[in-house]
């Protein structure tokens, strides 16, 4: 054990002496970014648990042709429902919880930069989640018009709308207060020694997640704010009928929604960037090309968004525009697998179950990345606009993209988190019982948005139920294997097969393993010293010694 | 307040002032797209585009109710001049005459037909089921877009509505 280790033991010992609240008071007055990571961990594991069950009512109407289960306005609200609360509710937390637990960590930092207002954004979720779970029950439902809200049938829905509205409110302004508060950790808490082009990648991803998200997420507000008063308060943004325009809502929508795409997939390149040189024991390939790549991606992302729109009819001179530049996006997108690839290349490689996972993105995401470009041709995507091929398309980047990697994330970090190691055996049957069964849900939708069948539909021809049986066998079998991924969490917390090493990859050089597992309550509140910052920067090949 | 903390300060009030100006900014989207499409051409929607010598089409409203809907349709504008490239606006008052709430659903039907394809529906009460209260009487309109050049020959288009249990 190093020196560091120890003093951090003894502050340790030292805080729980006069350690703040206990029981369920110490999670309501979090102060803790560790306390508030493991809250949005929690939180959003939740809300994947309740958008998977919403997921598997939409599969199990959809095995077979005709009504069995839902009438079409409640099968519309599961779709609308699943959509935004995996969205707002497991993606985009579950990485905001990772930025809290890591991020000073990694950084060397003491805790985030406002513990106070971290607290704030995360308790915003749970009342959100309240309403959008609410909108439910009340007269007329849940919104039903899907999860990107257009009018007019956002104006015309009934209260359910409301509600949801009022939870995009709170959701958003969670997610600027955790942002700004992301932001001003990187740039301003960093340990002596780790200038920006020295940070780990998962922090320039979160930083640059973060700065999208205080761009985008205010006009994502403004916008539902303008559906708010269009349906009380007689304003005539989107009504049609007083002279508003609905298309213009897509475009407003989608000004937040691409950017918002990215939201929810540059962390995930952050931490795929993490995981592939710990277990392919070699430095990231291209780290600066990496950065580069990082931020183009978020800078072009404001310049795509009316290619969800080509449907609505542009003119050709704007498709061109929007086509030629999403398919520049494919440039840092494919810098960024080449490097991976070439980070794994010669690698003294081994399979452990984040490795597994980190892998799984880079095939799995990368065959999202191709449909994505089918998708970005005008004349095509006119075809399969609001078609199933849709549906296989961003799933294959949300599912094996962003949640991938968060399973990834987790069995990388809880051996810190927790103090003890997974069942290795079980994580591998969990890997690949969810690469099997995910392909088996999703590959097939690419066949049937080809032949035709529209998305958010509750029955369909009968010439698209072989398909659609296997998907639903598919996604019944996909969800009931994340059971596997919850019961070894939770006996990992329990004393899981040992306790874990400070640093159980002996190919991770970050920050982070330097500091005792489980990490204790207090890290870094002395900054590390800059000869082990040094030394870790080295071993990423990120520090040169000049003579 | 020590250094950090007062760097800290200093860019979440930057970063707030941002999210501020870019919840602004969605709502300067509005008029930035009207210019946008105007300056474009884009906008084949616009009253002004309707001149005073471009050619009219007189547009007939005509109403029905299913046999033993106690709901009565009023037409306020009866006959309308619709110009080519013009926007017109018709409305319509609708009241329940019973003590009952009704669910009703207007049944759009065009007189010729290919007038349907000169005038588009922008907003329509018939696109949507109509949930009326006992007694209330209630006020919807019509929006439709004259297309841009319409055959001579064509002098007048009826357009009917039956209001219909939904």
């Amino acid at each position: 054990m190093t020196a560091s280790t120890e003093t951090l033991h003894l502050q340790h010992a030292d805080h729980q002496a006069h350690a703040g609240a206990e029981g369920w008071r110490r999670w309501l007055c979090a102060t803790n970014h560790k306390d508030i990571g493991t809250l949005y961990l929690w939180f959003s594991f939740t809300m994947f648990v309740l958008g998977g069950v919403m997921a598997l009512g939409i599969r199990a109407e959809l095995f077979k042709p005709g009504l069995q289960f839902w009438q079409p306005e409640l099968f519309n609200q599961l779709t609308t429902l699943h959509g935004i609360i995996m969205v707002f509710g497991a993606i985009m937390p579950a990485f905001t919880g990772l930025a809290n637990w890591m991020l000073p960590l990694m950084l060397g930092a003491p805790d985030m930069a406002f513990a106070r207002m971290n607290n704030w954004s995360f308790w915003l979720l749970p009342p959100a989640a309240a309403l959008l779970v609410i909108s439910l029950f009340v007269p007329g439902g849940a919104p039903a018009g899907g999860w990107t809200l257009y009018p007019p049938l956002s104006i015309q829905a009934g209260m359910g709308m409301d509600l949801a509205i009022f939870a995009i409110h709170l959701l958003g302004l969670s997610s600027i207060m955790g942002s700004i508060n992301i932001v001003t950790t990187v740039l301003n808490m960093r340990a002596p020694g780790m200038t920006l082009l020295k940070m780990p990648m998962f922090a320039w991803t979160s930083l640059v997640t973060a700065y999208l998200l205080i761009a985008v997420a205010p006009v994502l507000a403004g916008a539902v704010t303008m559906l708010l008063t269009d349906r009380h308060f007689g304003t005539n943004f989107f009504k049609a009928a007083g002279g508003g325009d609905p298309v213009l809502f897509q475009h407003i929508f989608w000004f937040f929604g691409h950017p918002e795409v990215y939201i929810m997939a540059l962390p995930a390149f952050g931490i795929v960037s993490q995981i592939l040189p710990t277990f392919s024991r070699k430095p990231l390939f291209g780290y600066v090309s990496m950065v580069y790549a990082v931020c183009s991606i978020a800078i072009l992302s404001f310049m795509v968004w009316a290619h969800h729109m080509f449907a609505v009819g542009l003119p050709a001179t704007a498709q061109l525009f929007f086509m030629f530049m999403t398919m520049l996006i494919a440039v840092p997108t494919g810098v960024k697998v080449f490097n991976w690839i070439a980070t794994m290349w010669e690698g003294e490689m081994s399979f452990e179950t984040p490795m597994l996972f980190a892998i799984g993105f880079v095939c799995l995401f990368t065959v999202g990345g191709f449909s994505g470009l089918v998708l970005s041709i005008a004349p095509i995507d006119i075809q399969m606009t609001d078609t199933y091929y849709v549906v296989a398309h961003f799933h294959y980047v949300l599912v094996a993209g962003a949640l991938f990697s968060l399973f990834g994330a987790t069995y990388y970090w809880l051996p810190k988190w927790s103090g003890y190691m997974y069942n290795e055996r079980l994580g591998k049957l969990h890997f690949w019982w969810s690469m099997i069964w995910f392909n088996v849900t999703f590959f097939p939708m690419h066949f049937l948005g080809l032949a035709g069948m529209p998305r958010r539909i509750p029955d369909y021809p009968l010439q698209f139920t072989d398909f659609n049986s296997v998907a639903s066998i598919g996604a019944f079998c996909f969800g009931l294997g994340q059971l596997l991924f919850l019961y070894n969490v939770i006996s990992t917390i329990r004393g899981g097969v040992g306790k874990a090493p400070a640093k159980p990859w002996e190919g991770a050089h970050t920050l982070e393993w330097e500091v005792a597992s489980p990490a204790p309550h207090h890290t870094w509140e002395s900054p590390p010293d800059e000869a082990l910052v040094k030394k870790g920067l080295r071993a990423q090949s990120l520090e040169h010694d000049h003579e | 307040m020590n250094a950090v903390a007062q760097g800290n300060r200093r860019i979440a009030i930057r970063l707030g002032l941002v999210a501020a100006l870019m919840f602004s900014f969605g709502y300067v989207l509005v008029p930035f797209y009207d210019v946008l499409c105007k300056a474009l051409g884009l906008d084949q929607a616009r009253p002004e585009f309707a001149t005073a010598t471009a050619t009219a089409l007189r547009l007939e409203f005509d109403t029905n109710v299913a046999a033993g809907l106690p709901v009565t349709i009023e037409t306020l504008d009866r006959v309308v001049a619709a110009k080519a490239g013009g926007i017109v606006k018709a409305r319509f008052r609708i009241a329940n005459t019973s003590g009952e709430a009704l669910t009703i659903r207007a049944i759009p039907s065009f007189a010729p037909v290919r007038a349907a394809g000169l005038l588009q529906k922008l907003e329509c009460f018939c696109f949507d089921a109509l949930k009326l209260a006992a007694h209330e009487t209630r006020d919807v309109t019509v929006v439709l877009v004259v297309a841009q050049t319409l055959p001579e020959e064509l002098g007048a288009a009826t357009l009917s509505y039956t209001l219909q249990p939904a």
